[in-house]
């Protein structure tokens, strides 16, 4: 009985041992960055904003009076980034991310290292000043 | 019975205490935040928490081993600007992606988390303020894969 136990666990450790844990990828395309080098542009976050839609349920915040520069433009929209936050999004891995703003509306993130964008489900207005 | 379990119990204490990092304090050492030359920026690495603190797996930066994620611990490398990875390793791999400009401190701070049959040490990009407040009180262990 005791060896059919063992044997059982044995089983169960080794299936589990078996599964990936690295199952939380970060859903994300590849897109063409193109760097702004004139017209500098920006703008102040004028309260706390808090992204519910960050990818793989990590929520965010874009802090009060951090200010976000425009750095280029993606075809999803135009990429701002900050020297006051550090932002990032996460699954599994951590990534960091800039703003990606369409028509003054955040529509996702932009990902410098990976070269790509991360969408979130429903477009945010966000208060700036 | 109970020397059985004294016994155990000092050797398991012997065995978390020197997993933790010793050397001199963030506060004491005051390291310099930018690095010494204007074409490099400077990431810090730290690990604030004793939890798991038998986990120190290797620190990986795009591929080159620069120290480890130790727990009280801090280290820093100065690097050209561009785009890097740092990589830890226990039962997983754990990325974390980030930039760095000439003249930029960059803060990368090491949690763990739960596993299966170890914990997940994974980085995290800090801001500045934050990690400045938190690496306070870690301890220097990047002697050891000092460049000079």
């Amino acid at each position: 009985m005791r060896t059919r136990n063992a044997l059982a666990l044995l089983l169960v450790l080794l299936a589990a041992a078996g599964c990936a844990f690295d199952v939380y990828h970060l859903s994300s395309k590849p897109t063409q960055f193109t760097q702004q080098i004139e017209a500098p542009r920006s703008f102040i976050i004028k309260d706390d904003v808090l992204i519910k839609q960050a990818p793989c349920g990590y929520k965010r915040t874009l802090r009060e009076g951090t200010r976000w520069d425009l750095c280029g433009t993606i075809p999803e929209g135009e990429v701002y980034k900050s020297r006051d936050q550090a932002l990032t999004v996460e699954c599994s891995n951590v990534h960091e991310a800039y703003l990606v703003v369409s028509n003054g509306f955040l529509t996702g993130f932009y990902l410098p290292v990976e070269k790509a964008f991360v969408s979130i489900a429903e477009k945010m207005e966000l208060p700036v000043k | 019975m109970r020397r059985v379990i004294t016994f155990r119990l000092l050797v398991l204490a012997a065995v978390f205490l020197t997993s933790c990092a010793s050397g001199p304090k963030f506060s004491e050492l005051q390291p310099d935040m930018a690095a010494h030359s204007p074409e490099l920026g400077r990431i810090f690495f730290y690990r604030t928490s004793t939890l798991g603190a038998m986990l120190r797996p290797d620190v990986l930066l795009n591929g080159e081993k620069v120290g480890e994620a130790v727990a009280q611990g801090f280290f820093y490398v100065d690097r050209p600007a561009g785009e890097y990875t740092a990589v830890t390793s226990t039962e997983v791999t754990r990325k974390v992606s980030f930039t760095l400009e000439k003249g930029q401190t960059r803060f990368i701070r090491f949690k763990v988390s739960m596993g299966f049959f170890a914990g997940h040490v994974y980085g995290e990009l800090v801001d500045e303020a934050d990690a400045k407040e938190e690496i306070k009180d870690c301890k220097y262990i990047g002697d050891k894969y000092k460049k000079e």
